[in-house]
């Protein structure tokens, strides 16, 4: 990865001013649509600054915001995983036949979704551990793969659907007023920060983002902390798997199409950098918000839902454009002084 | 022999394929459907083409879906009013080359990662083009195969991909523009050092991939009496698997475009929409995984043989 | 530290302001223009674009506000999606087209239980998610028409090949199988294969076409049951450079065939006026919220026309067969 010979200076501030930034677009957003959304009736409010609006715009992008929460370690190793959509579809249909066909109980055949998201992953750092594939190429290979095994088990017109109720109450019910799967969510999600923030394992995954041969030399055992990031994605894929399979109750082959891109907006939405090497968590926690509440508020307020995603890929440059300002700035400041430019060749998509 | 070992071995996988074919499902070499799939999937082939300098520069786009849509409808609305071909093309082909400077500017003048930067725009360009033509389909009617019969359209179609390919494939091994593309790839710092610009070529490879597309786009827009607006055609991930299965190395500075040829035949045989699964009696539903294991075979032996090569 | 705080707040404040729904009143009330939410089974589907104009039309002269809204593509996930915040919107009515029974049933069924009116047009959910289904024909009438015509063309004997639209979509499921039965009648007609799925994709439709004449040089028809089907068949035996010699029939809307049934490539479409099931569809969804049509209603009137209801389905009519003869008097 190109990554700078030294930490610009200010780093760390400009990190936390984009995690400012963020969170004001956010709360803009919110109080936009709170505004526009709801109307109050004699019989009551509806719209957007309901509860159970709030919990509806939660409830259904639970699993995008399950696949950013593990590539948000991936990323910080400076790595990529384009297969997440793909290996959760194929998590699902998994679950399907081992319930429908094979007649497993529920826990045993969500065990089994879990354990090929996991097989899926661990094929993912095989590649790329053992060959020292690029990421990029080596998940854009897995990505095809599953995805395409997914609609050949399916013959690409099965699907596996009316799952009992004992299952579906996973997507469907709420416990005191909170969706299901969003306390799953909230256990992944302090499971995933504590792991990269607290742990000299995510300290180990921002160092091999920043420079993976001085960690190597450093004793870190690289291999089998890339392993982990990429087993933890692919385990975590049928996770969300599950959870959507409930939440609609049926699975198919075409299910989780354009989530591995949609997770990885939130991830470099909330700053963290696709060369690797510096992130946070709560960033892709409130990127993934940001995007959610921009792309359901906007139905709320009786706007065209395309708007959404135009506005998510504006929000996009912003952000990649607000980390690189300071740099930029620096940059032409030297110029102008020196006469002679320290200015970079553009990146690489990947080492 | 042995620096091209790759292009060798995807051809070879491709001749293999061919003759196993003629062997066993020999109906797949009727020319009227085997032009119609090689008509088909020209396009494809053009922005590949575009696509194979992206990847050697060490960059990637993965907007090029949504600018072949969004091109395609323009050209179509255009062709709808009365334009003749002649004049839509050069203004699909502008249209492409400034989608494509956005992308390039992002990349190249601000240093933004074009992996983001095309996931960007590919979004905005997607919706866009959703909420404007909202799925209206565009009528192209009297313009439909250039306003020639069938048969000459088609040819047409495919001698243009193919003269692409040539000056394209030419260009980049004789002409020094070539070698600095390769330059770039390779180490842009160094080559930045040996007064190259890496900046600007990288640039240039984002305008050029756009105008490459807007060329696909029209092409792909006259062969039928009405165009749907598709942003989600998928063409990113066929252009990109053509060119990594061709043998241009995702870590830049290597590839050259026979092999991408081969890459986008190897694959537009073995897609689901190919007669040659019919022939064979493979149901079309295992075309999806089977391109994904050629995928996957391909980026696994460019590991292998990097691997081999360190110890 | 700082930053934490500052989140803590603006969660605290967004828990604070959102009030909680009153579940049991029904939604909106009588102090503004009734809502009704229509919902296709893609938006992007001329055949659903042409339903919304009737739609549009019928809200127009109820003074009714129409919400339009769909996936642009088959997505049954979006679908549930756009229910589920319809019903959080408030909307008085909604009006479905289901990809997927399941999933959106569940929806529906919240639905109703918050006092929203629900309705199915052109694609059923499950009887118990839904008060009436607007049907544009009986099934039988689609299927036997159908059969009928393809026998008609194939002299009662050859093979055939179906296009439907997903293979999962319950109304093409149903037509498909009311199709196999009238087939009984017709002891020479063959369906080679399993319905090919097009994913209401024309090109899609066009490569299903174009693989299935190269599997089957024998196959003399194709019935394209979803509306981009049509033409795209059409274009596929055009360029096969097989006219006349593989004939093409289906559920398509009149504009889009006029070209091919003129130059002889398609022989008939059968449909129904799809502005007019727009419009009935928006009218039943006006008269379950101001309470002039209720559950176990007979009939169902709309200014001089009088609409059937069996049971809880209520009939548009008869399909109407367009061909050569009649295919320029319409406009949709």
């Amino acid at each position: 990865m190109s990554s700078p010979t030294s930490s610009p200076p200010g780093w760390k501030a400009a990190r936390r001013s984009h995690e400012f930034i963020l969170l004001a677009v956010l709360m803009a957003e919110w109080v936009s649509f709170y505004f526009a959304g709801t109307h109050h009736t004699s019989h009551g409010t509806f719209g957007f600054g309901t509860a159970d609006a709030q919990a509806d715009i939660l409830r259904h992008t639970v699993e995008i915001g399950l696949l950013a929460l593990v590539m948000t370690p991936i990323i910080l190793t400076g790595g990529i995983d384009l297969s997440v959509g793909s290996v959760m579809c194929f998590s699902e249909i998994v679950f399907g036949k081992l319930w429908r066909d094979a007649h497993m109980p529920i826990p045993i055949a969500a065990t089994g979704a879990l354990l090929t998201g996991a097989a899926a992953g661990g094929l993912n750092a095989l590649l790329i551990t053992w060959l020292r594939l690029p990421p990029l190429i080596v998940t854009l290979g897995t990505y095809s793969i599953f995805r395409g095994l997914a609609e050949a088990v399916t013959r690409g017109a099965d699907v596996f659907a009316e799952f009992p109720a004992s299952f579906t109450f996973l997507g469907e019910k709420s416990w005191l007023g909170v969706p299901v799967q969003v306390y799953v969510f909230v256990v992944v999600a302090i499971a995933v920060w504590l792991l990269v923030h607290r742990t000299t394992w995510g300290r180990s995954f921002r160092a091999i983002g920043y420079a993976p041969e001085g960690t190597r030399f450093a004793g870190i055992p690289v291999e089998r902390r890339l392993a982990l990031a990429y087993v933890l994605a692919g385990t975590v894929a049928a996770l969300a798997g599950l959870i959507y399979a409930s939440r609609l109750n049926q699975v198919t082959a075409a299910d989780g199409t354009g989530y591995e891109l949609a997770a990885i907006t939130a991830v470099v939405l909330g700053g963290t950098s696709i060369f690797g090497g510096s992130g946070t968590v709560h960033g892709t926690l409130l990127g993934w918000v940001a995007v959610a509440v921009l792309s359901e508020g906007l139905a709320y307020a009786n706007l065209p839902r395309e708007l959404g995603g135009m506005l998510t890929g504006v929000l996009l440059i912003l952000a990649l454009s607000a980390s690189i300002l300071p740099k930029v700035l620096s940059n032409w400041r030297a110029r102008r002084h020196t006469g002679t430019s320290t200015s970079q060749p553009p990146p690489p998509a990947s080492t | 022999m042995k620096k091209h070992f790759r292009e060798w071995s995807v051809a070879a996988a491709l001749g293999f394929i061919l003759v196993a074919l003629a062997v066993f499902a020999p109906p797949f070499y009727h020319p009227q459907p085997l032009l119609s799939l090689v008509t088909y999937e020209a396009p494809t082939l053009i922005v590949a083409v575009g696509m194979a300098t992206i990847i050697i520069c060490r960059q990637i786009d993965i907007s090029v879906g949504s600018l072949f849509a969004v091109c395609g409808v323009c050209g179509a609305l255009l062709l709808d009013r009365g334009w003749p071909c002649l004049a839509v093309l050069p203004v699909s082909m502008l249209l492409g080359a400034l989608m494509g400077a956005i992308n390039g500017g992002l990349v190249a003048g601000l240093g933004l990662p074009s992996i983001v930067v095309t996931l960007a725009t590919m979004v905005t360009w997607a919706e866009a083009l959703r909420w404007l033509r909202q799925g209206v389909l565009v009528n192209v009617g009297h313009a439909q195969w250039f306003g020639f019969t069938q048969g000459e359209g088609q040819l047409t179609i495919v001698i243009t991909a193919l003269v692409i390919l040539l000056i394209n494939a030419v260009g980049l091994r004789h002409l020094a523009a070539g070698r600095f593309i390769y330059a770039v790839g390779t180490n842009a710092e160094a080559a930045r050092l040996a007064g190259l610009r890496p900046r600007l070529i990288t640039f240039l490879m984002f305008v050029r991939l756009g105008t490459l597309t807007g060329l696909a786009a029209f092409l792909a827009a006259v062969q039928a009496p009405t165009l749907q607006p598709k942003p989600d055609n998928g063409l990113e991930l066929k252009a990109i698997a053509a060119v990594v299965v061709g043998g241009v190395a995702i870590s830049g500075g290597r590839g050259n475009l026979w092999g991408v040829f081969c890459g986008v035949l190897l694959l537009t045989v073995v897609s689901p929409i190919s007669p040659a699964l019919v022939y064979l009696g493979i149901p079309s539903y295992w075309g999806k995984a089977i391109q994904g294991a050629i995928i996957l075979l391909a980026v696994v032996a460019d590991g292998w043989r990097a691997r081999k090569q360190k110890f | 530290m700082k930053r934490n705080l500052m989140l803590l707040l603006a969660a605290g404040l967004a828990l604070v302001a959102c009030s909680k729904s009153d579940s049991n009143a029904p939604s909106g009330g009588g102090d503004k223009k009734p809502v009704i939410a229509m919902l296709p089974k893609n938006k992007a589907n001329a055949y659903f674009i042409s339903c919304s104009k009737g739609a549009q039309d019928a809200a127009t002269a109820l003074g009714v506000d129409l919400r339009f809204d769909g996936p642009t593509k088959t997505d049954p996930s979006m679908q549930t999606q756009i229910v589920e915040g319809w019903i959080n919107q408030g909307v008085d009515a909604i009006a479905v087209a289901a990809e997927d029974k399941a999933s959106l049933s569940t929806a529906l069924k919240k639905a109703q239980s918050k006092g929203i009116k629900v309705l199915s047009y052109d694609a059923d959910v499950l009887p118990d998610a839904r008060t009436f289904f607007v049907n544009q024909a009986t099934p039988e009438g689609i299927a036997n028409t159908l059969v009928d015509e393809a026998a008609r063309i194939m002299d009662g004997k050859g093979e055939f090949a179906i296009i439907t639209a997903s293979l999962v979509a319950a109304n093409q499921n149903v037509w498909i199988a009311k199709i196999k039965e009238r087939l009984a009648k017709y002891p020479n007609l063959k369906l080679v294969t399993d319905p090919l799925p097009s994913n209401d994709d024309k090109d899609q439709a066009q490569q299903q076409a174009a693989t299935i004449m190269n599997a089957h040089p024998d196959l003399k028809l194709i019935m394209a049951i979803c509306t981009p089907g049509v033409p795209g068949a059409a274009e596929a035996v055009k360029q096969a450079g097989k006219v006349g010699k593989v004939h093409v029939i289906g559920l398509g809307l009149p504009n889009e065939n006029k070209d091919y049934v003129h130059a002889g490539v398609t022989d008939s479409v059968v449909l129904w006026d799809t502005g007019k099931l727009g419009f009935l569809t928006v009218q039943v969804a006006n008269a379950l919220v101001k309470g002039t049509l209720k559950a176990g209603d007979k009939e169902f009137k709309v200014g001089d026309t009088t609409y059937k209801i069996d049971g809880d389905n209520i009939l548009l009519g008869e399909p109407t067969i367009f061909n050569k003869a009649n295919i320029d008097k319409y406009d949709f």
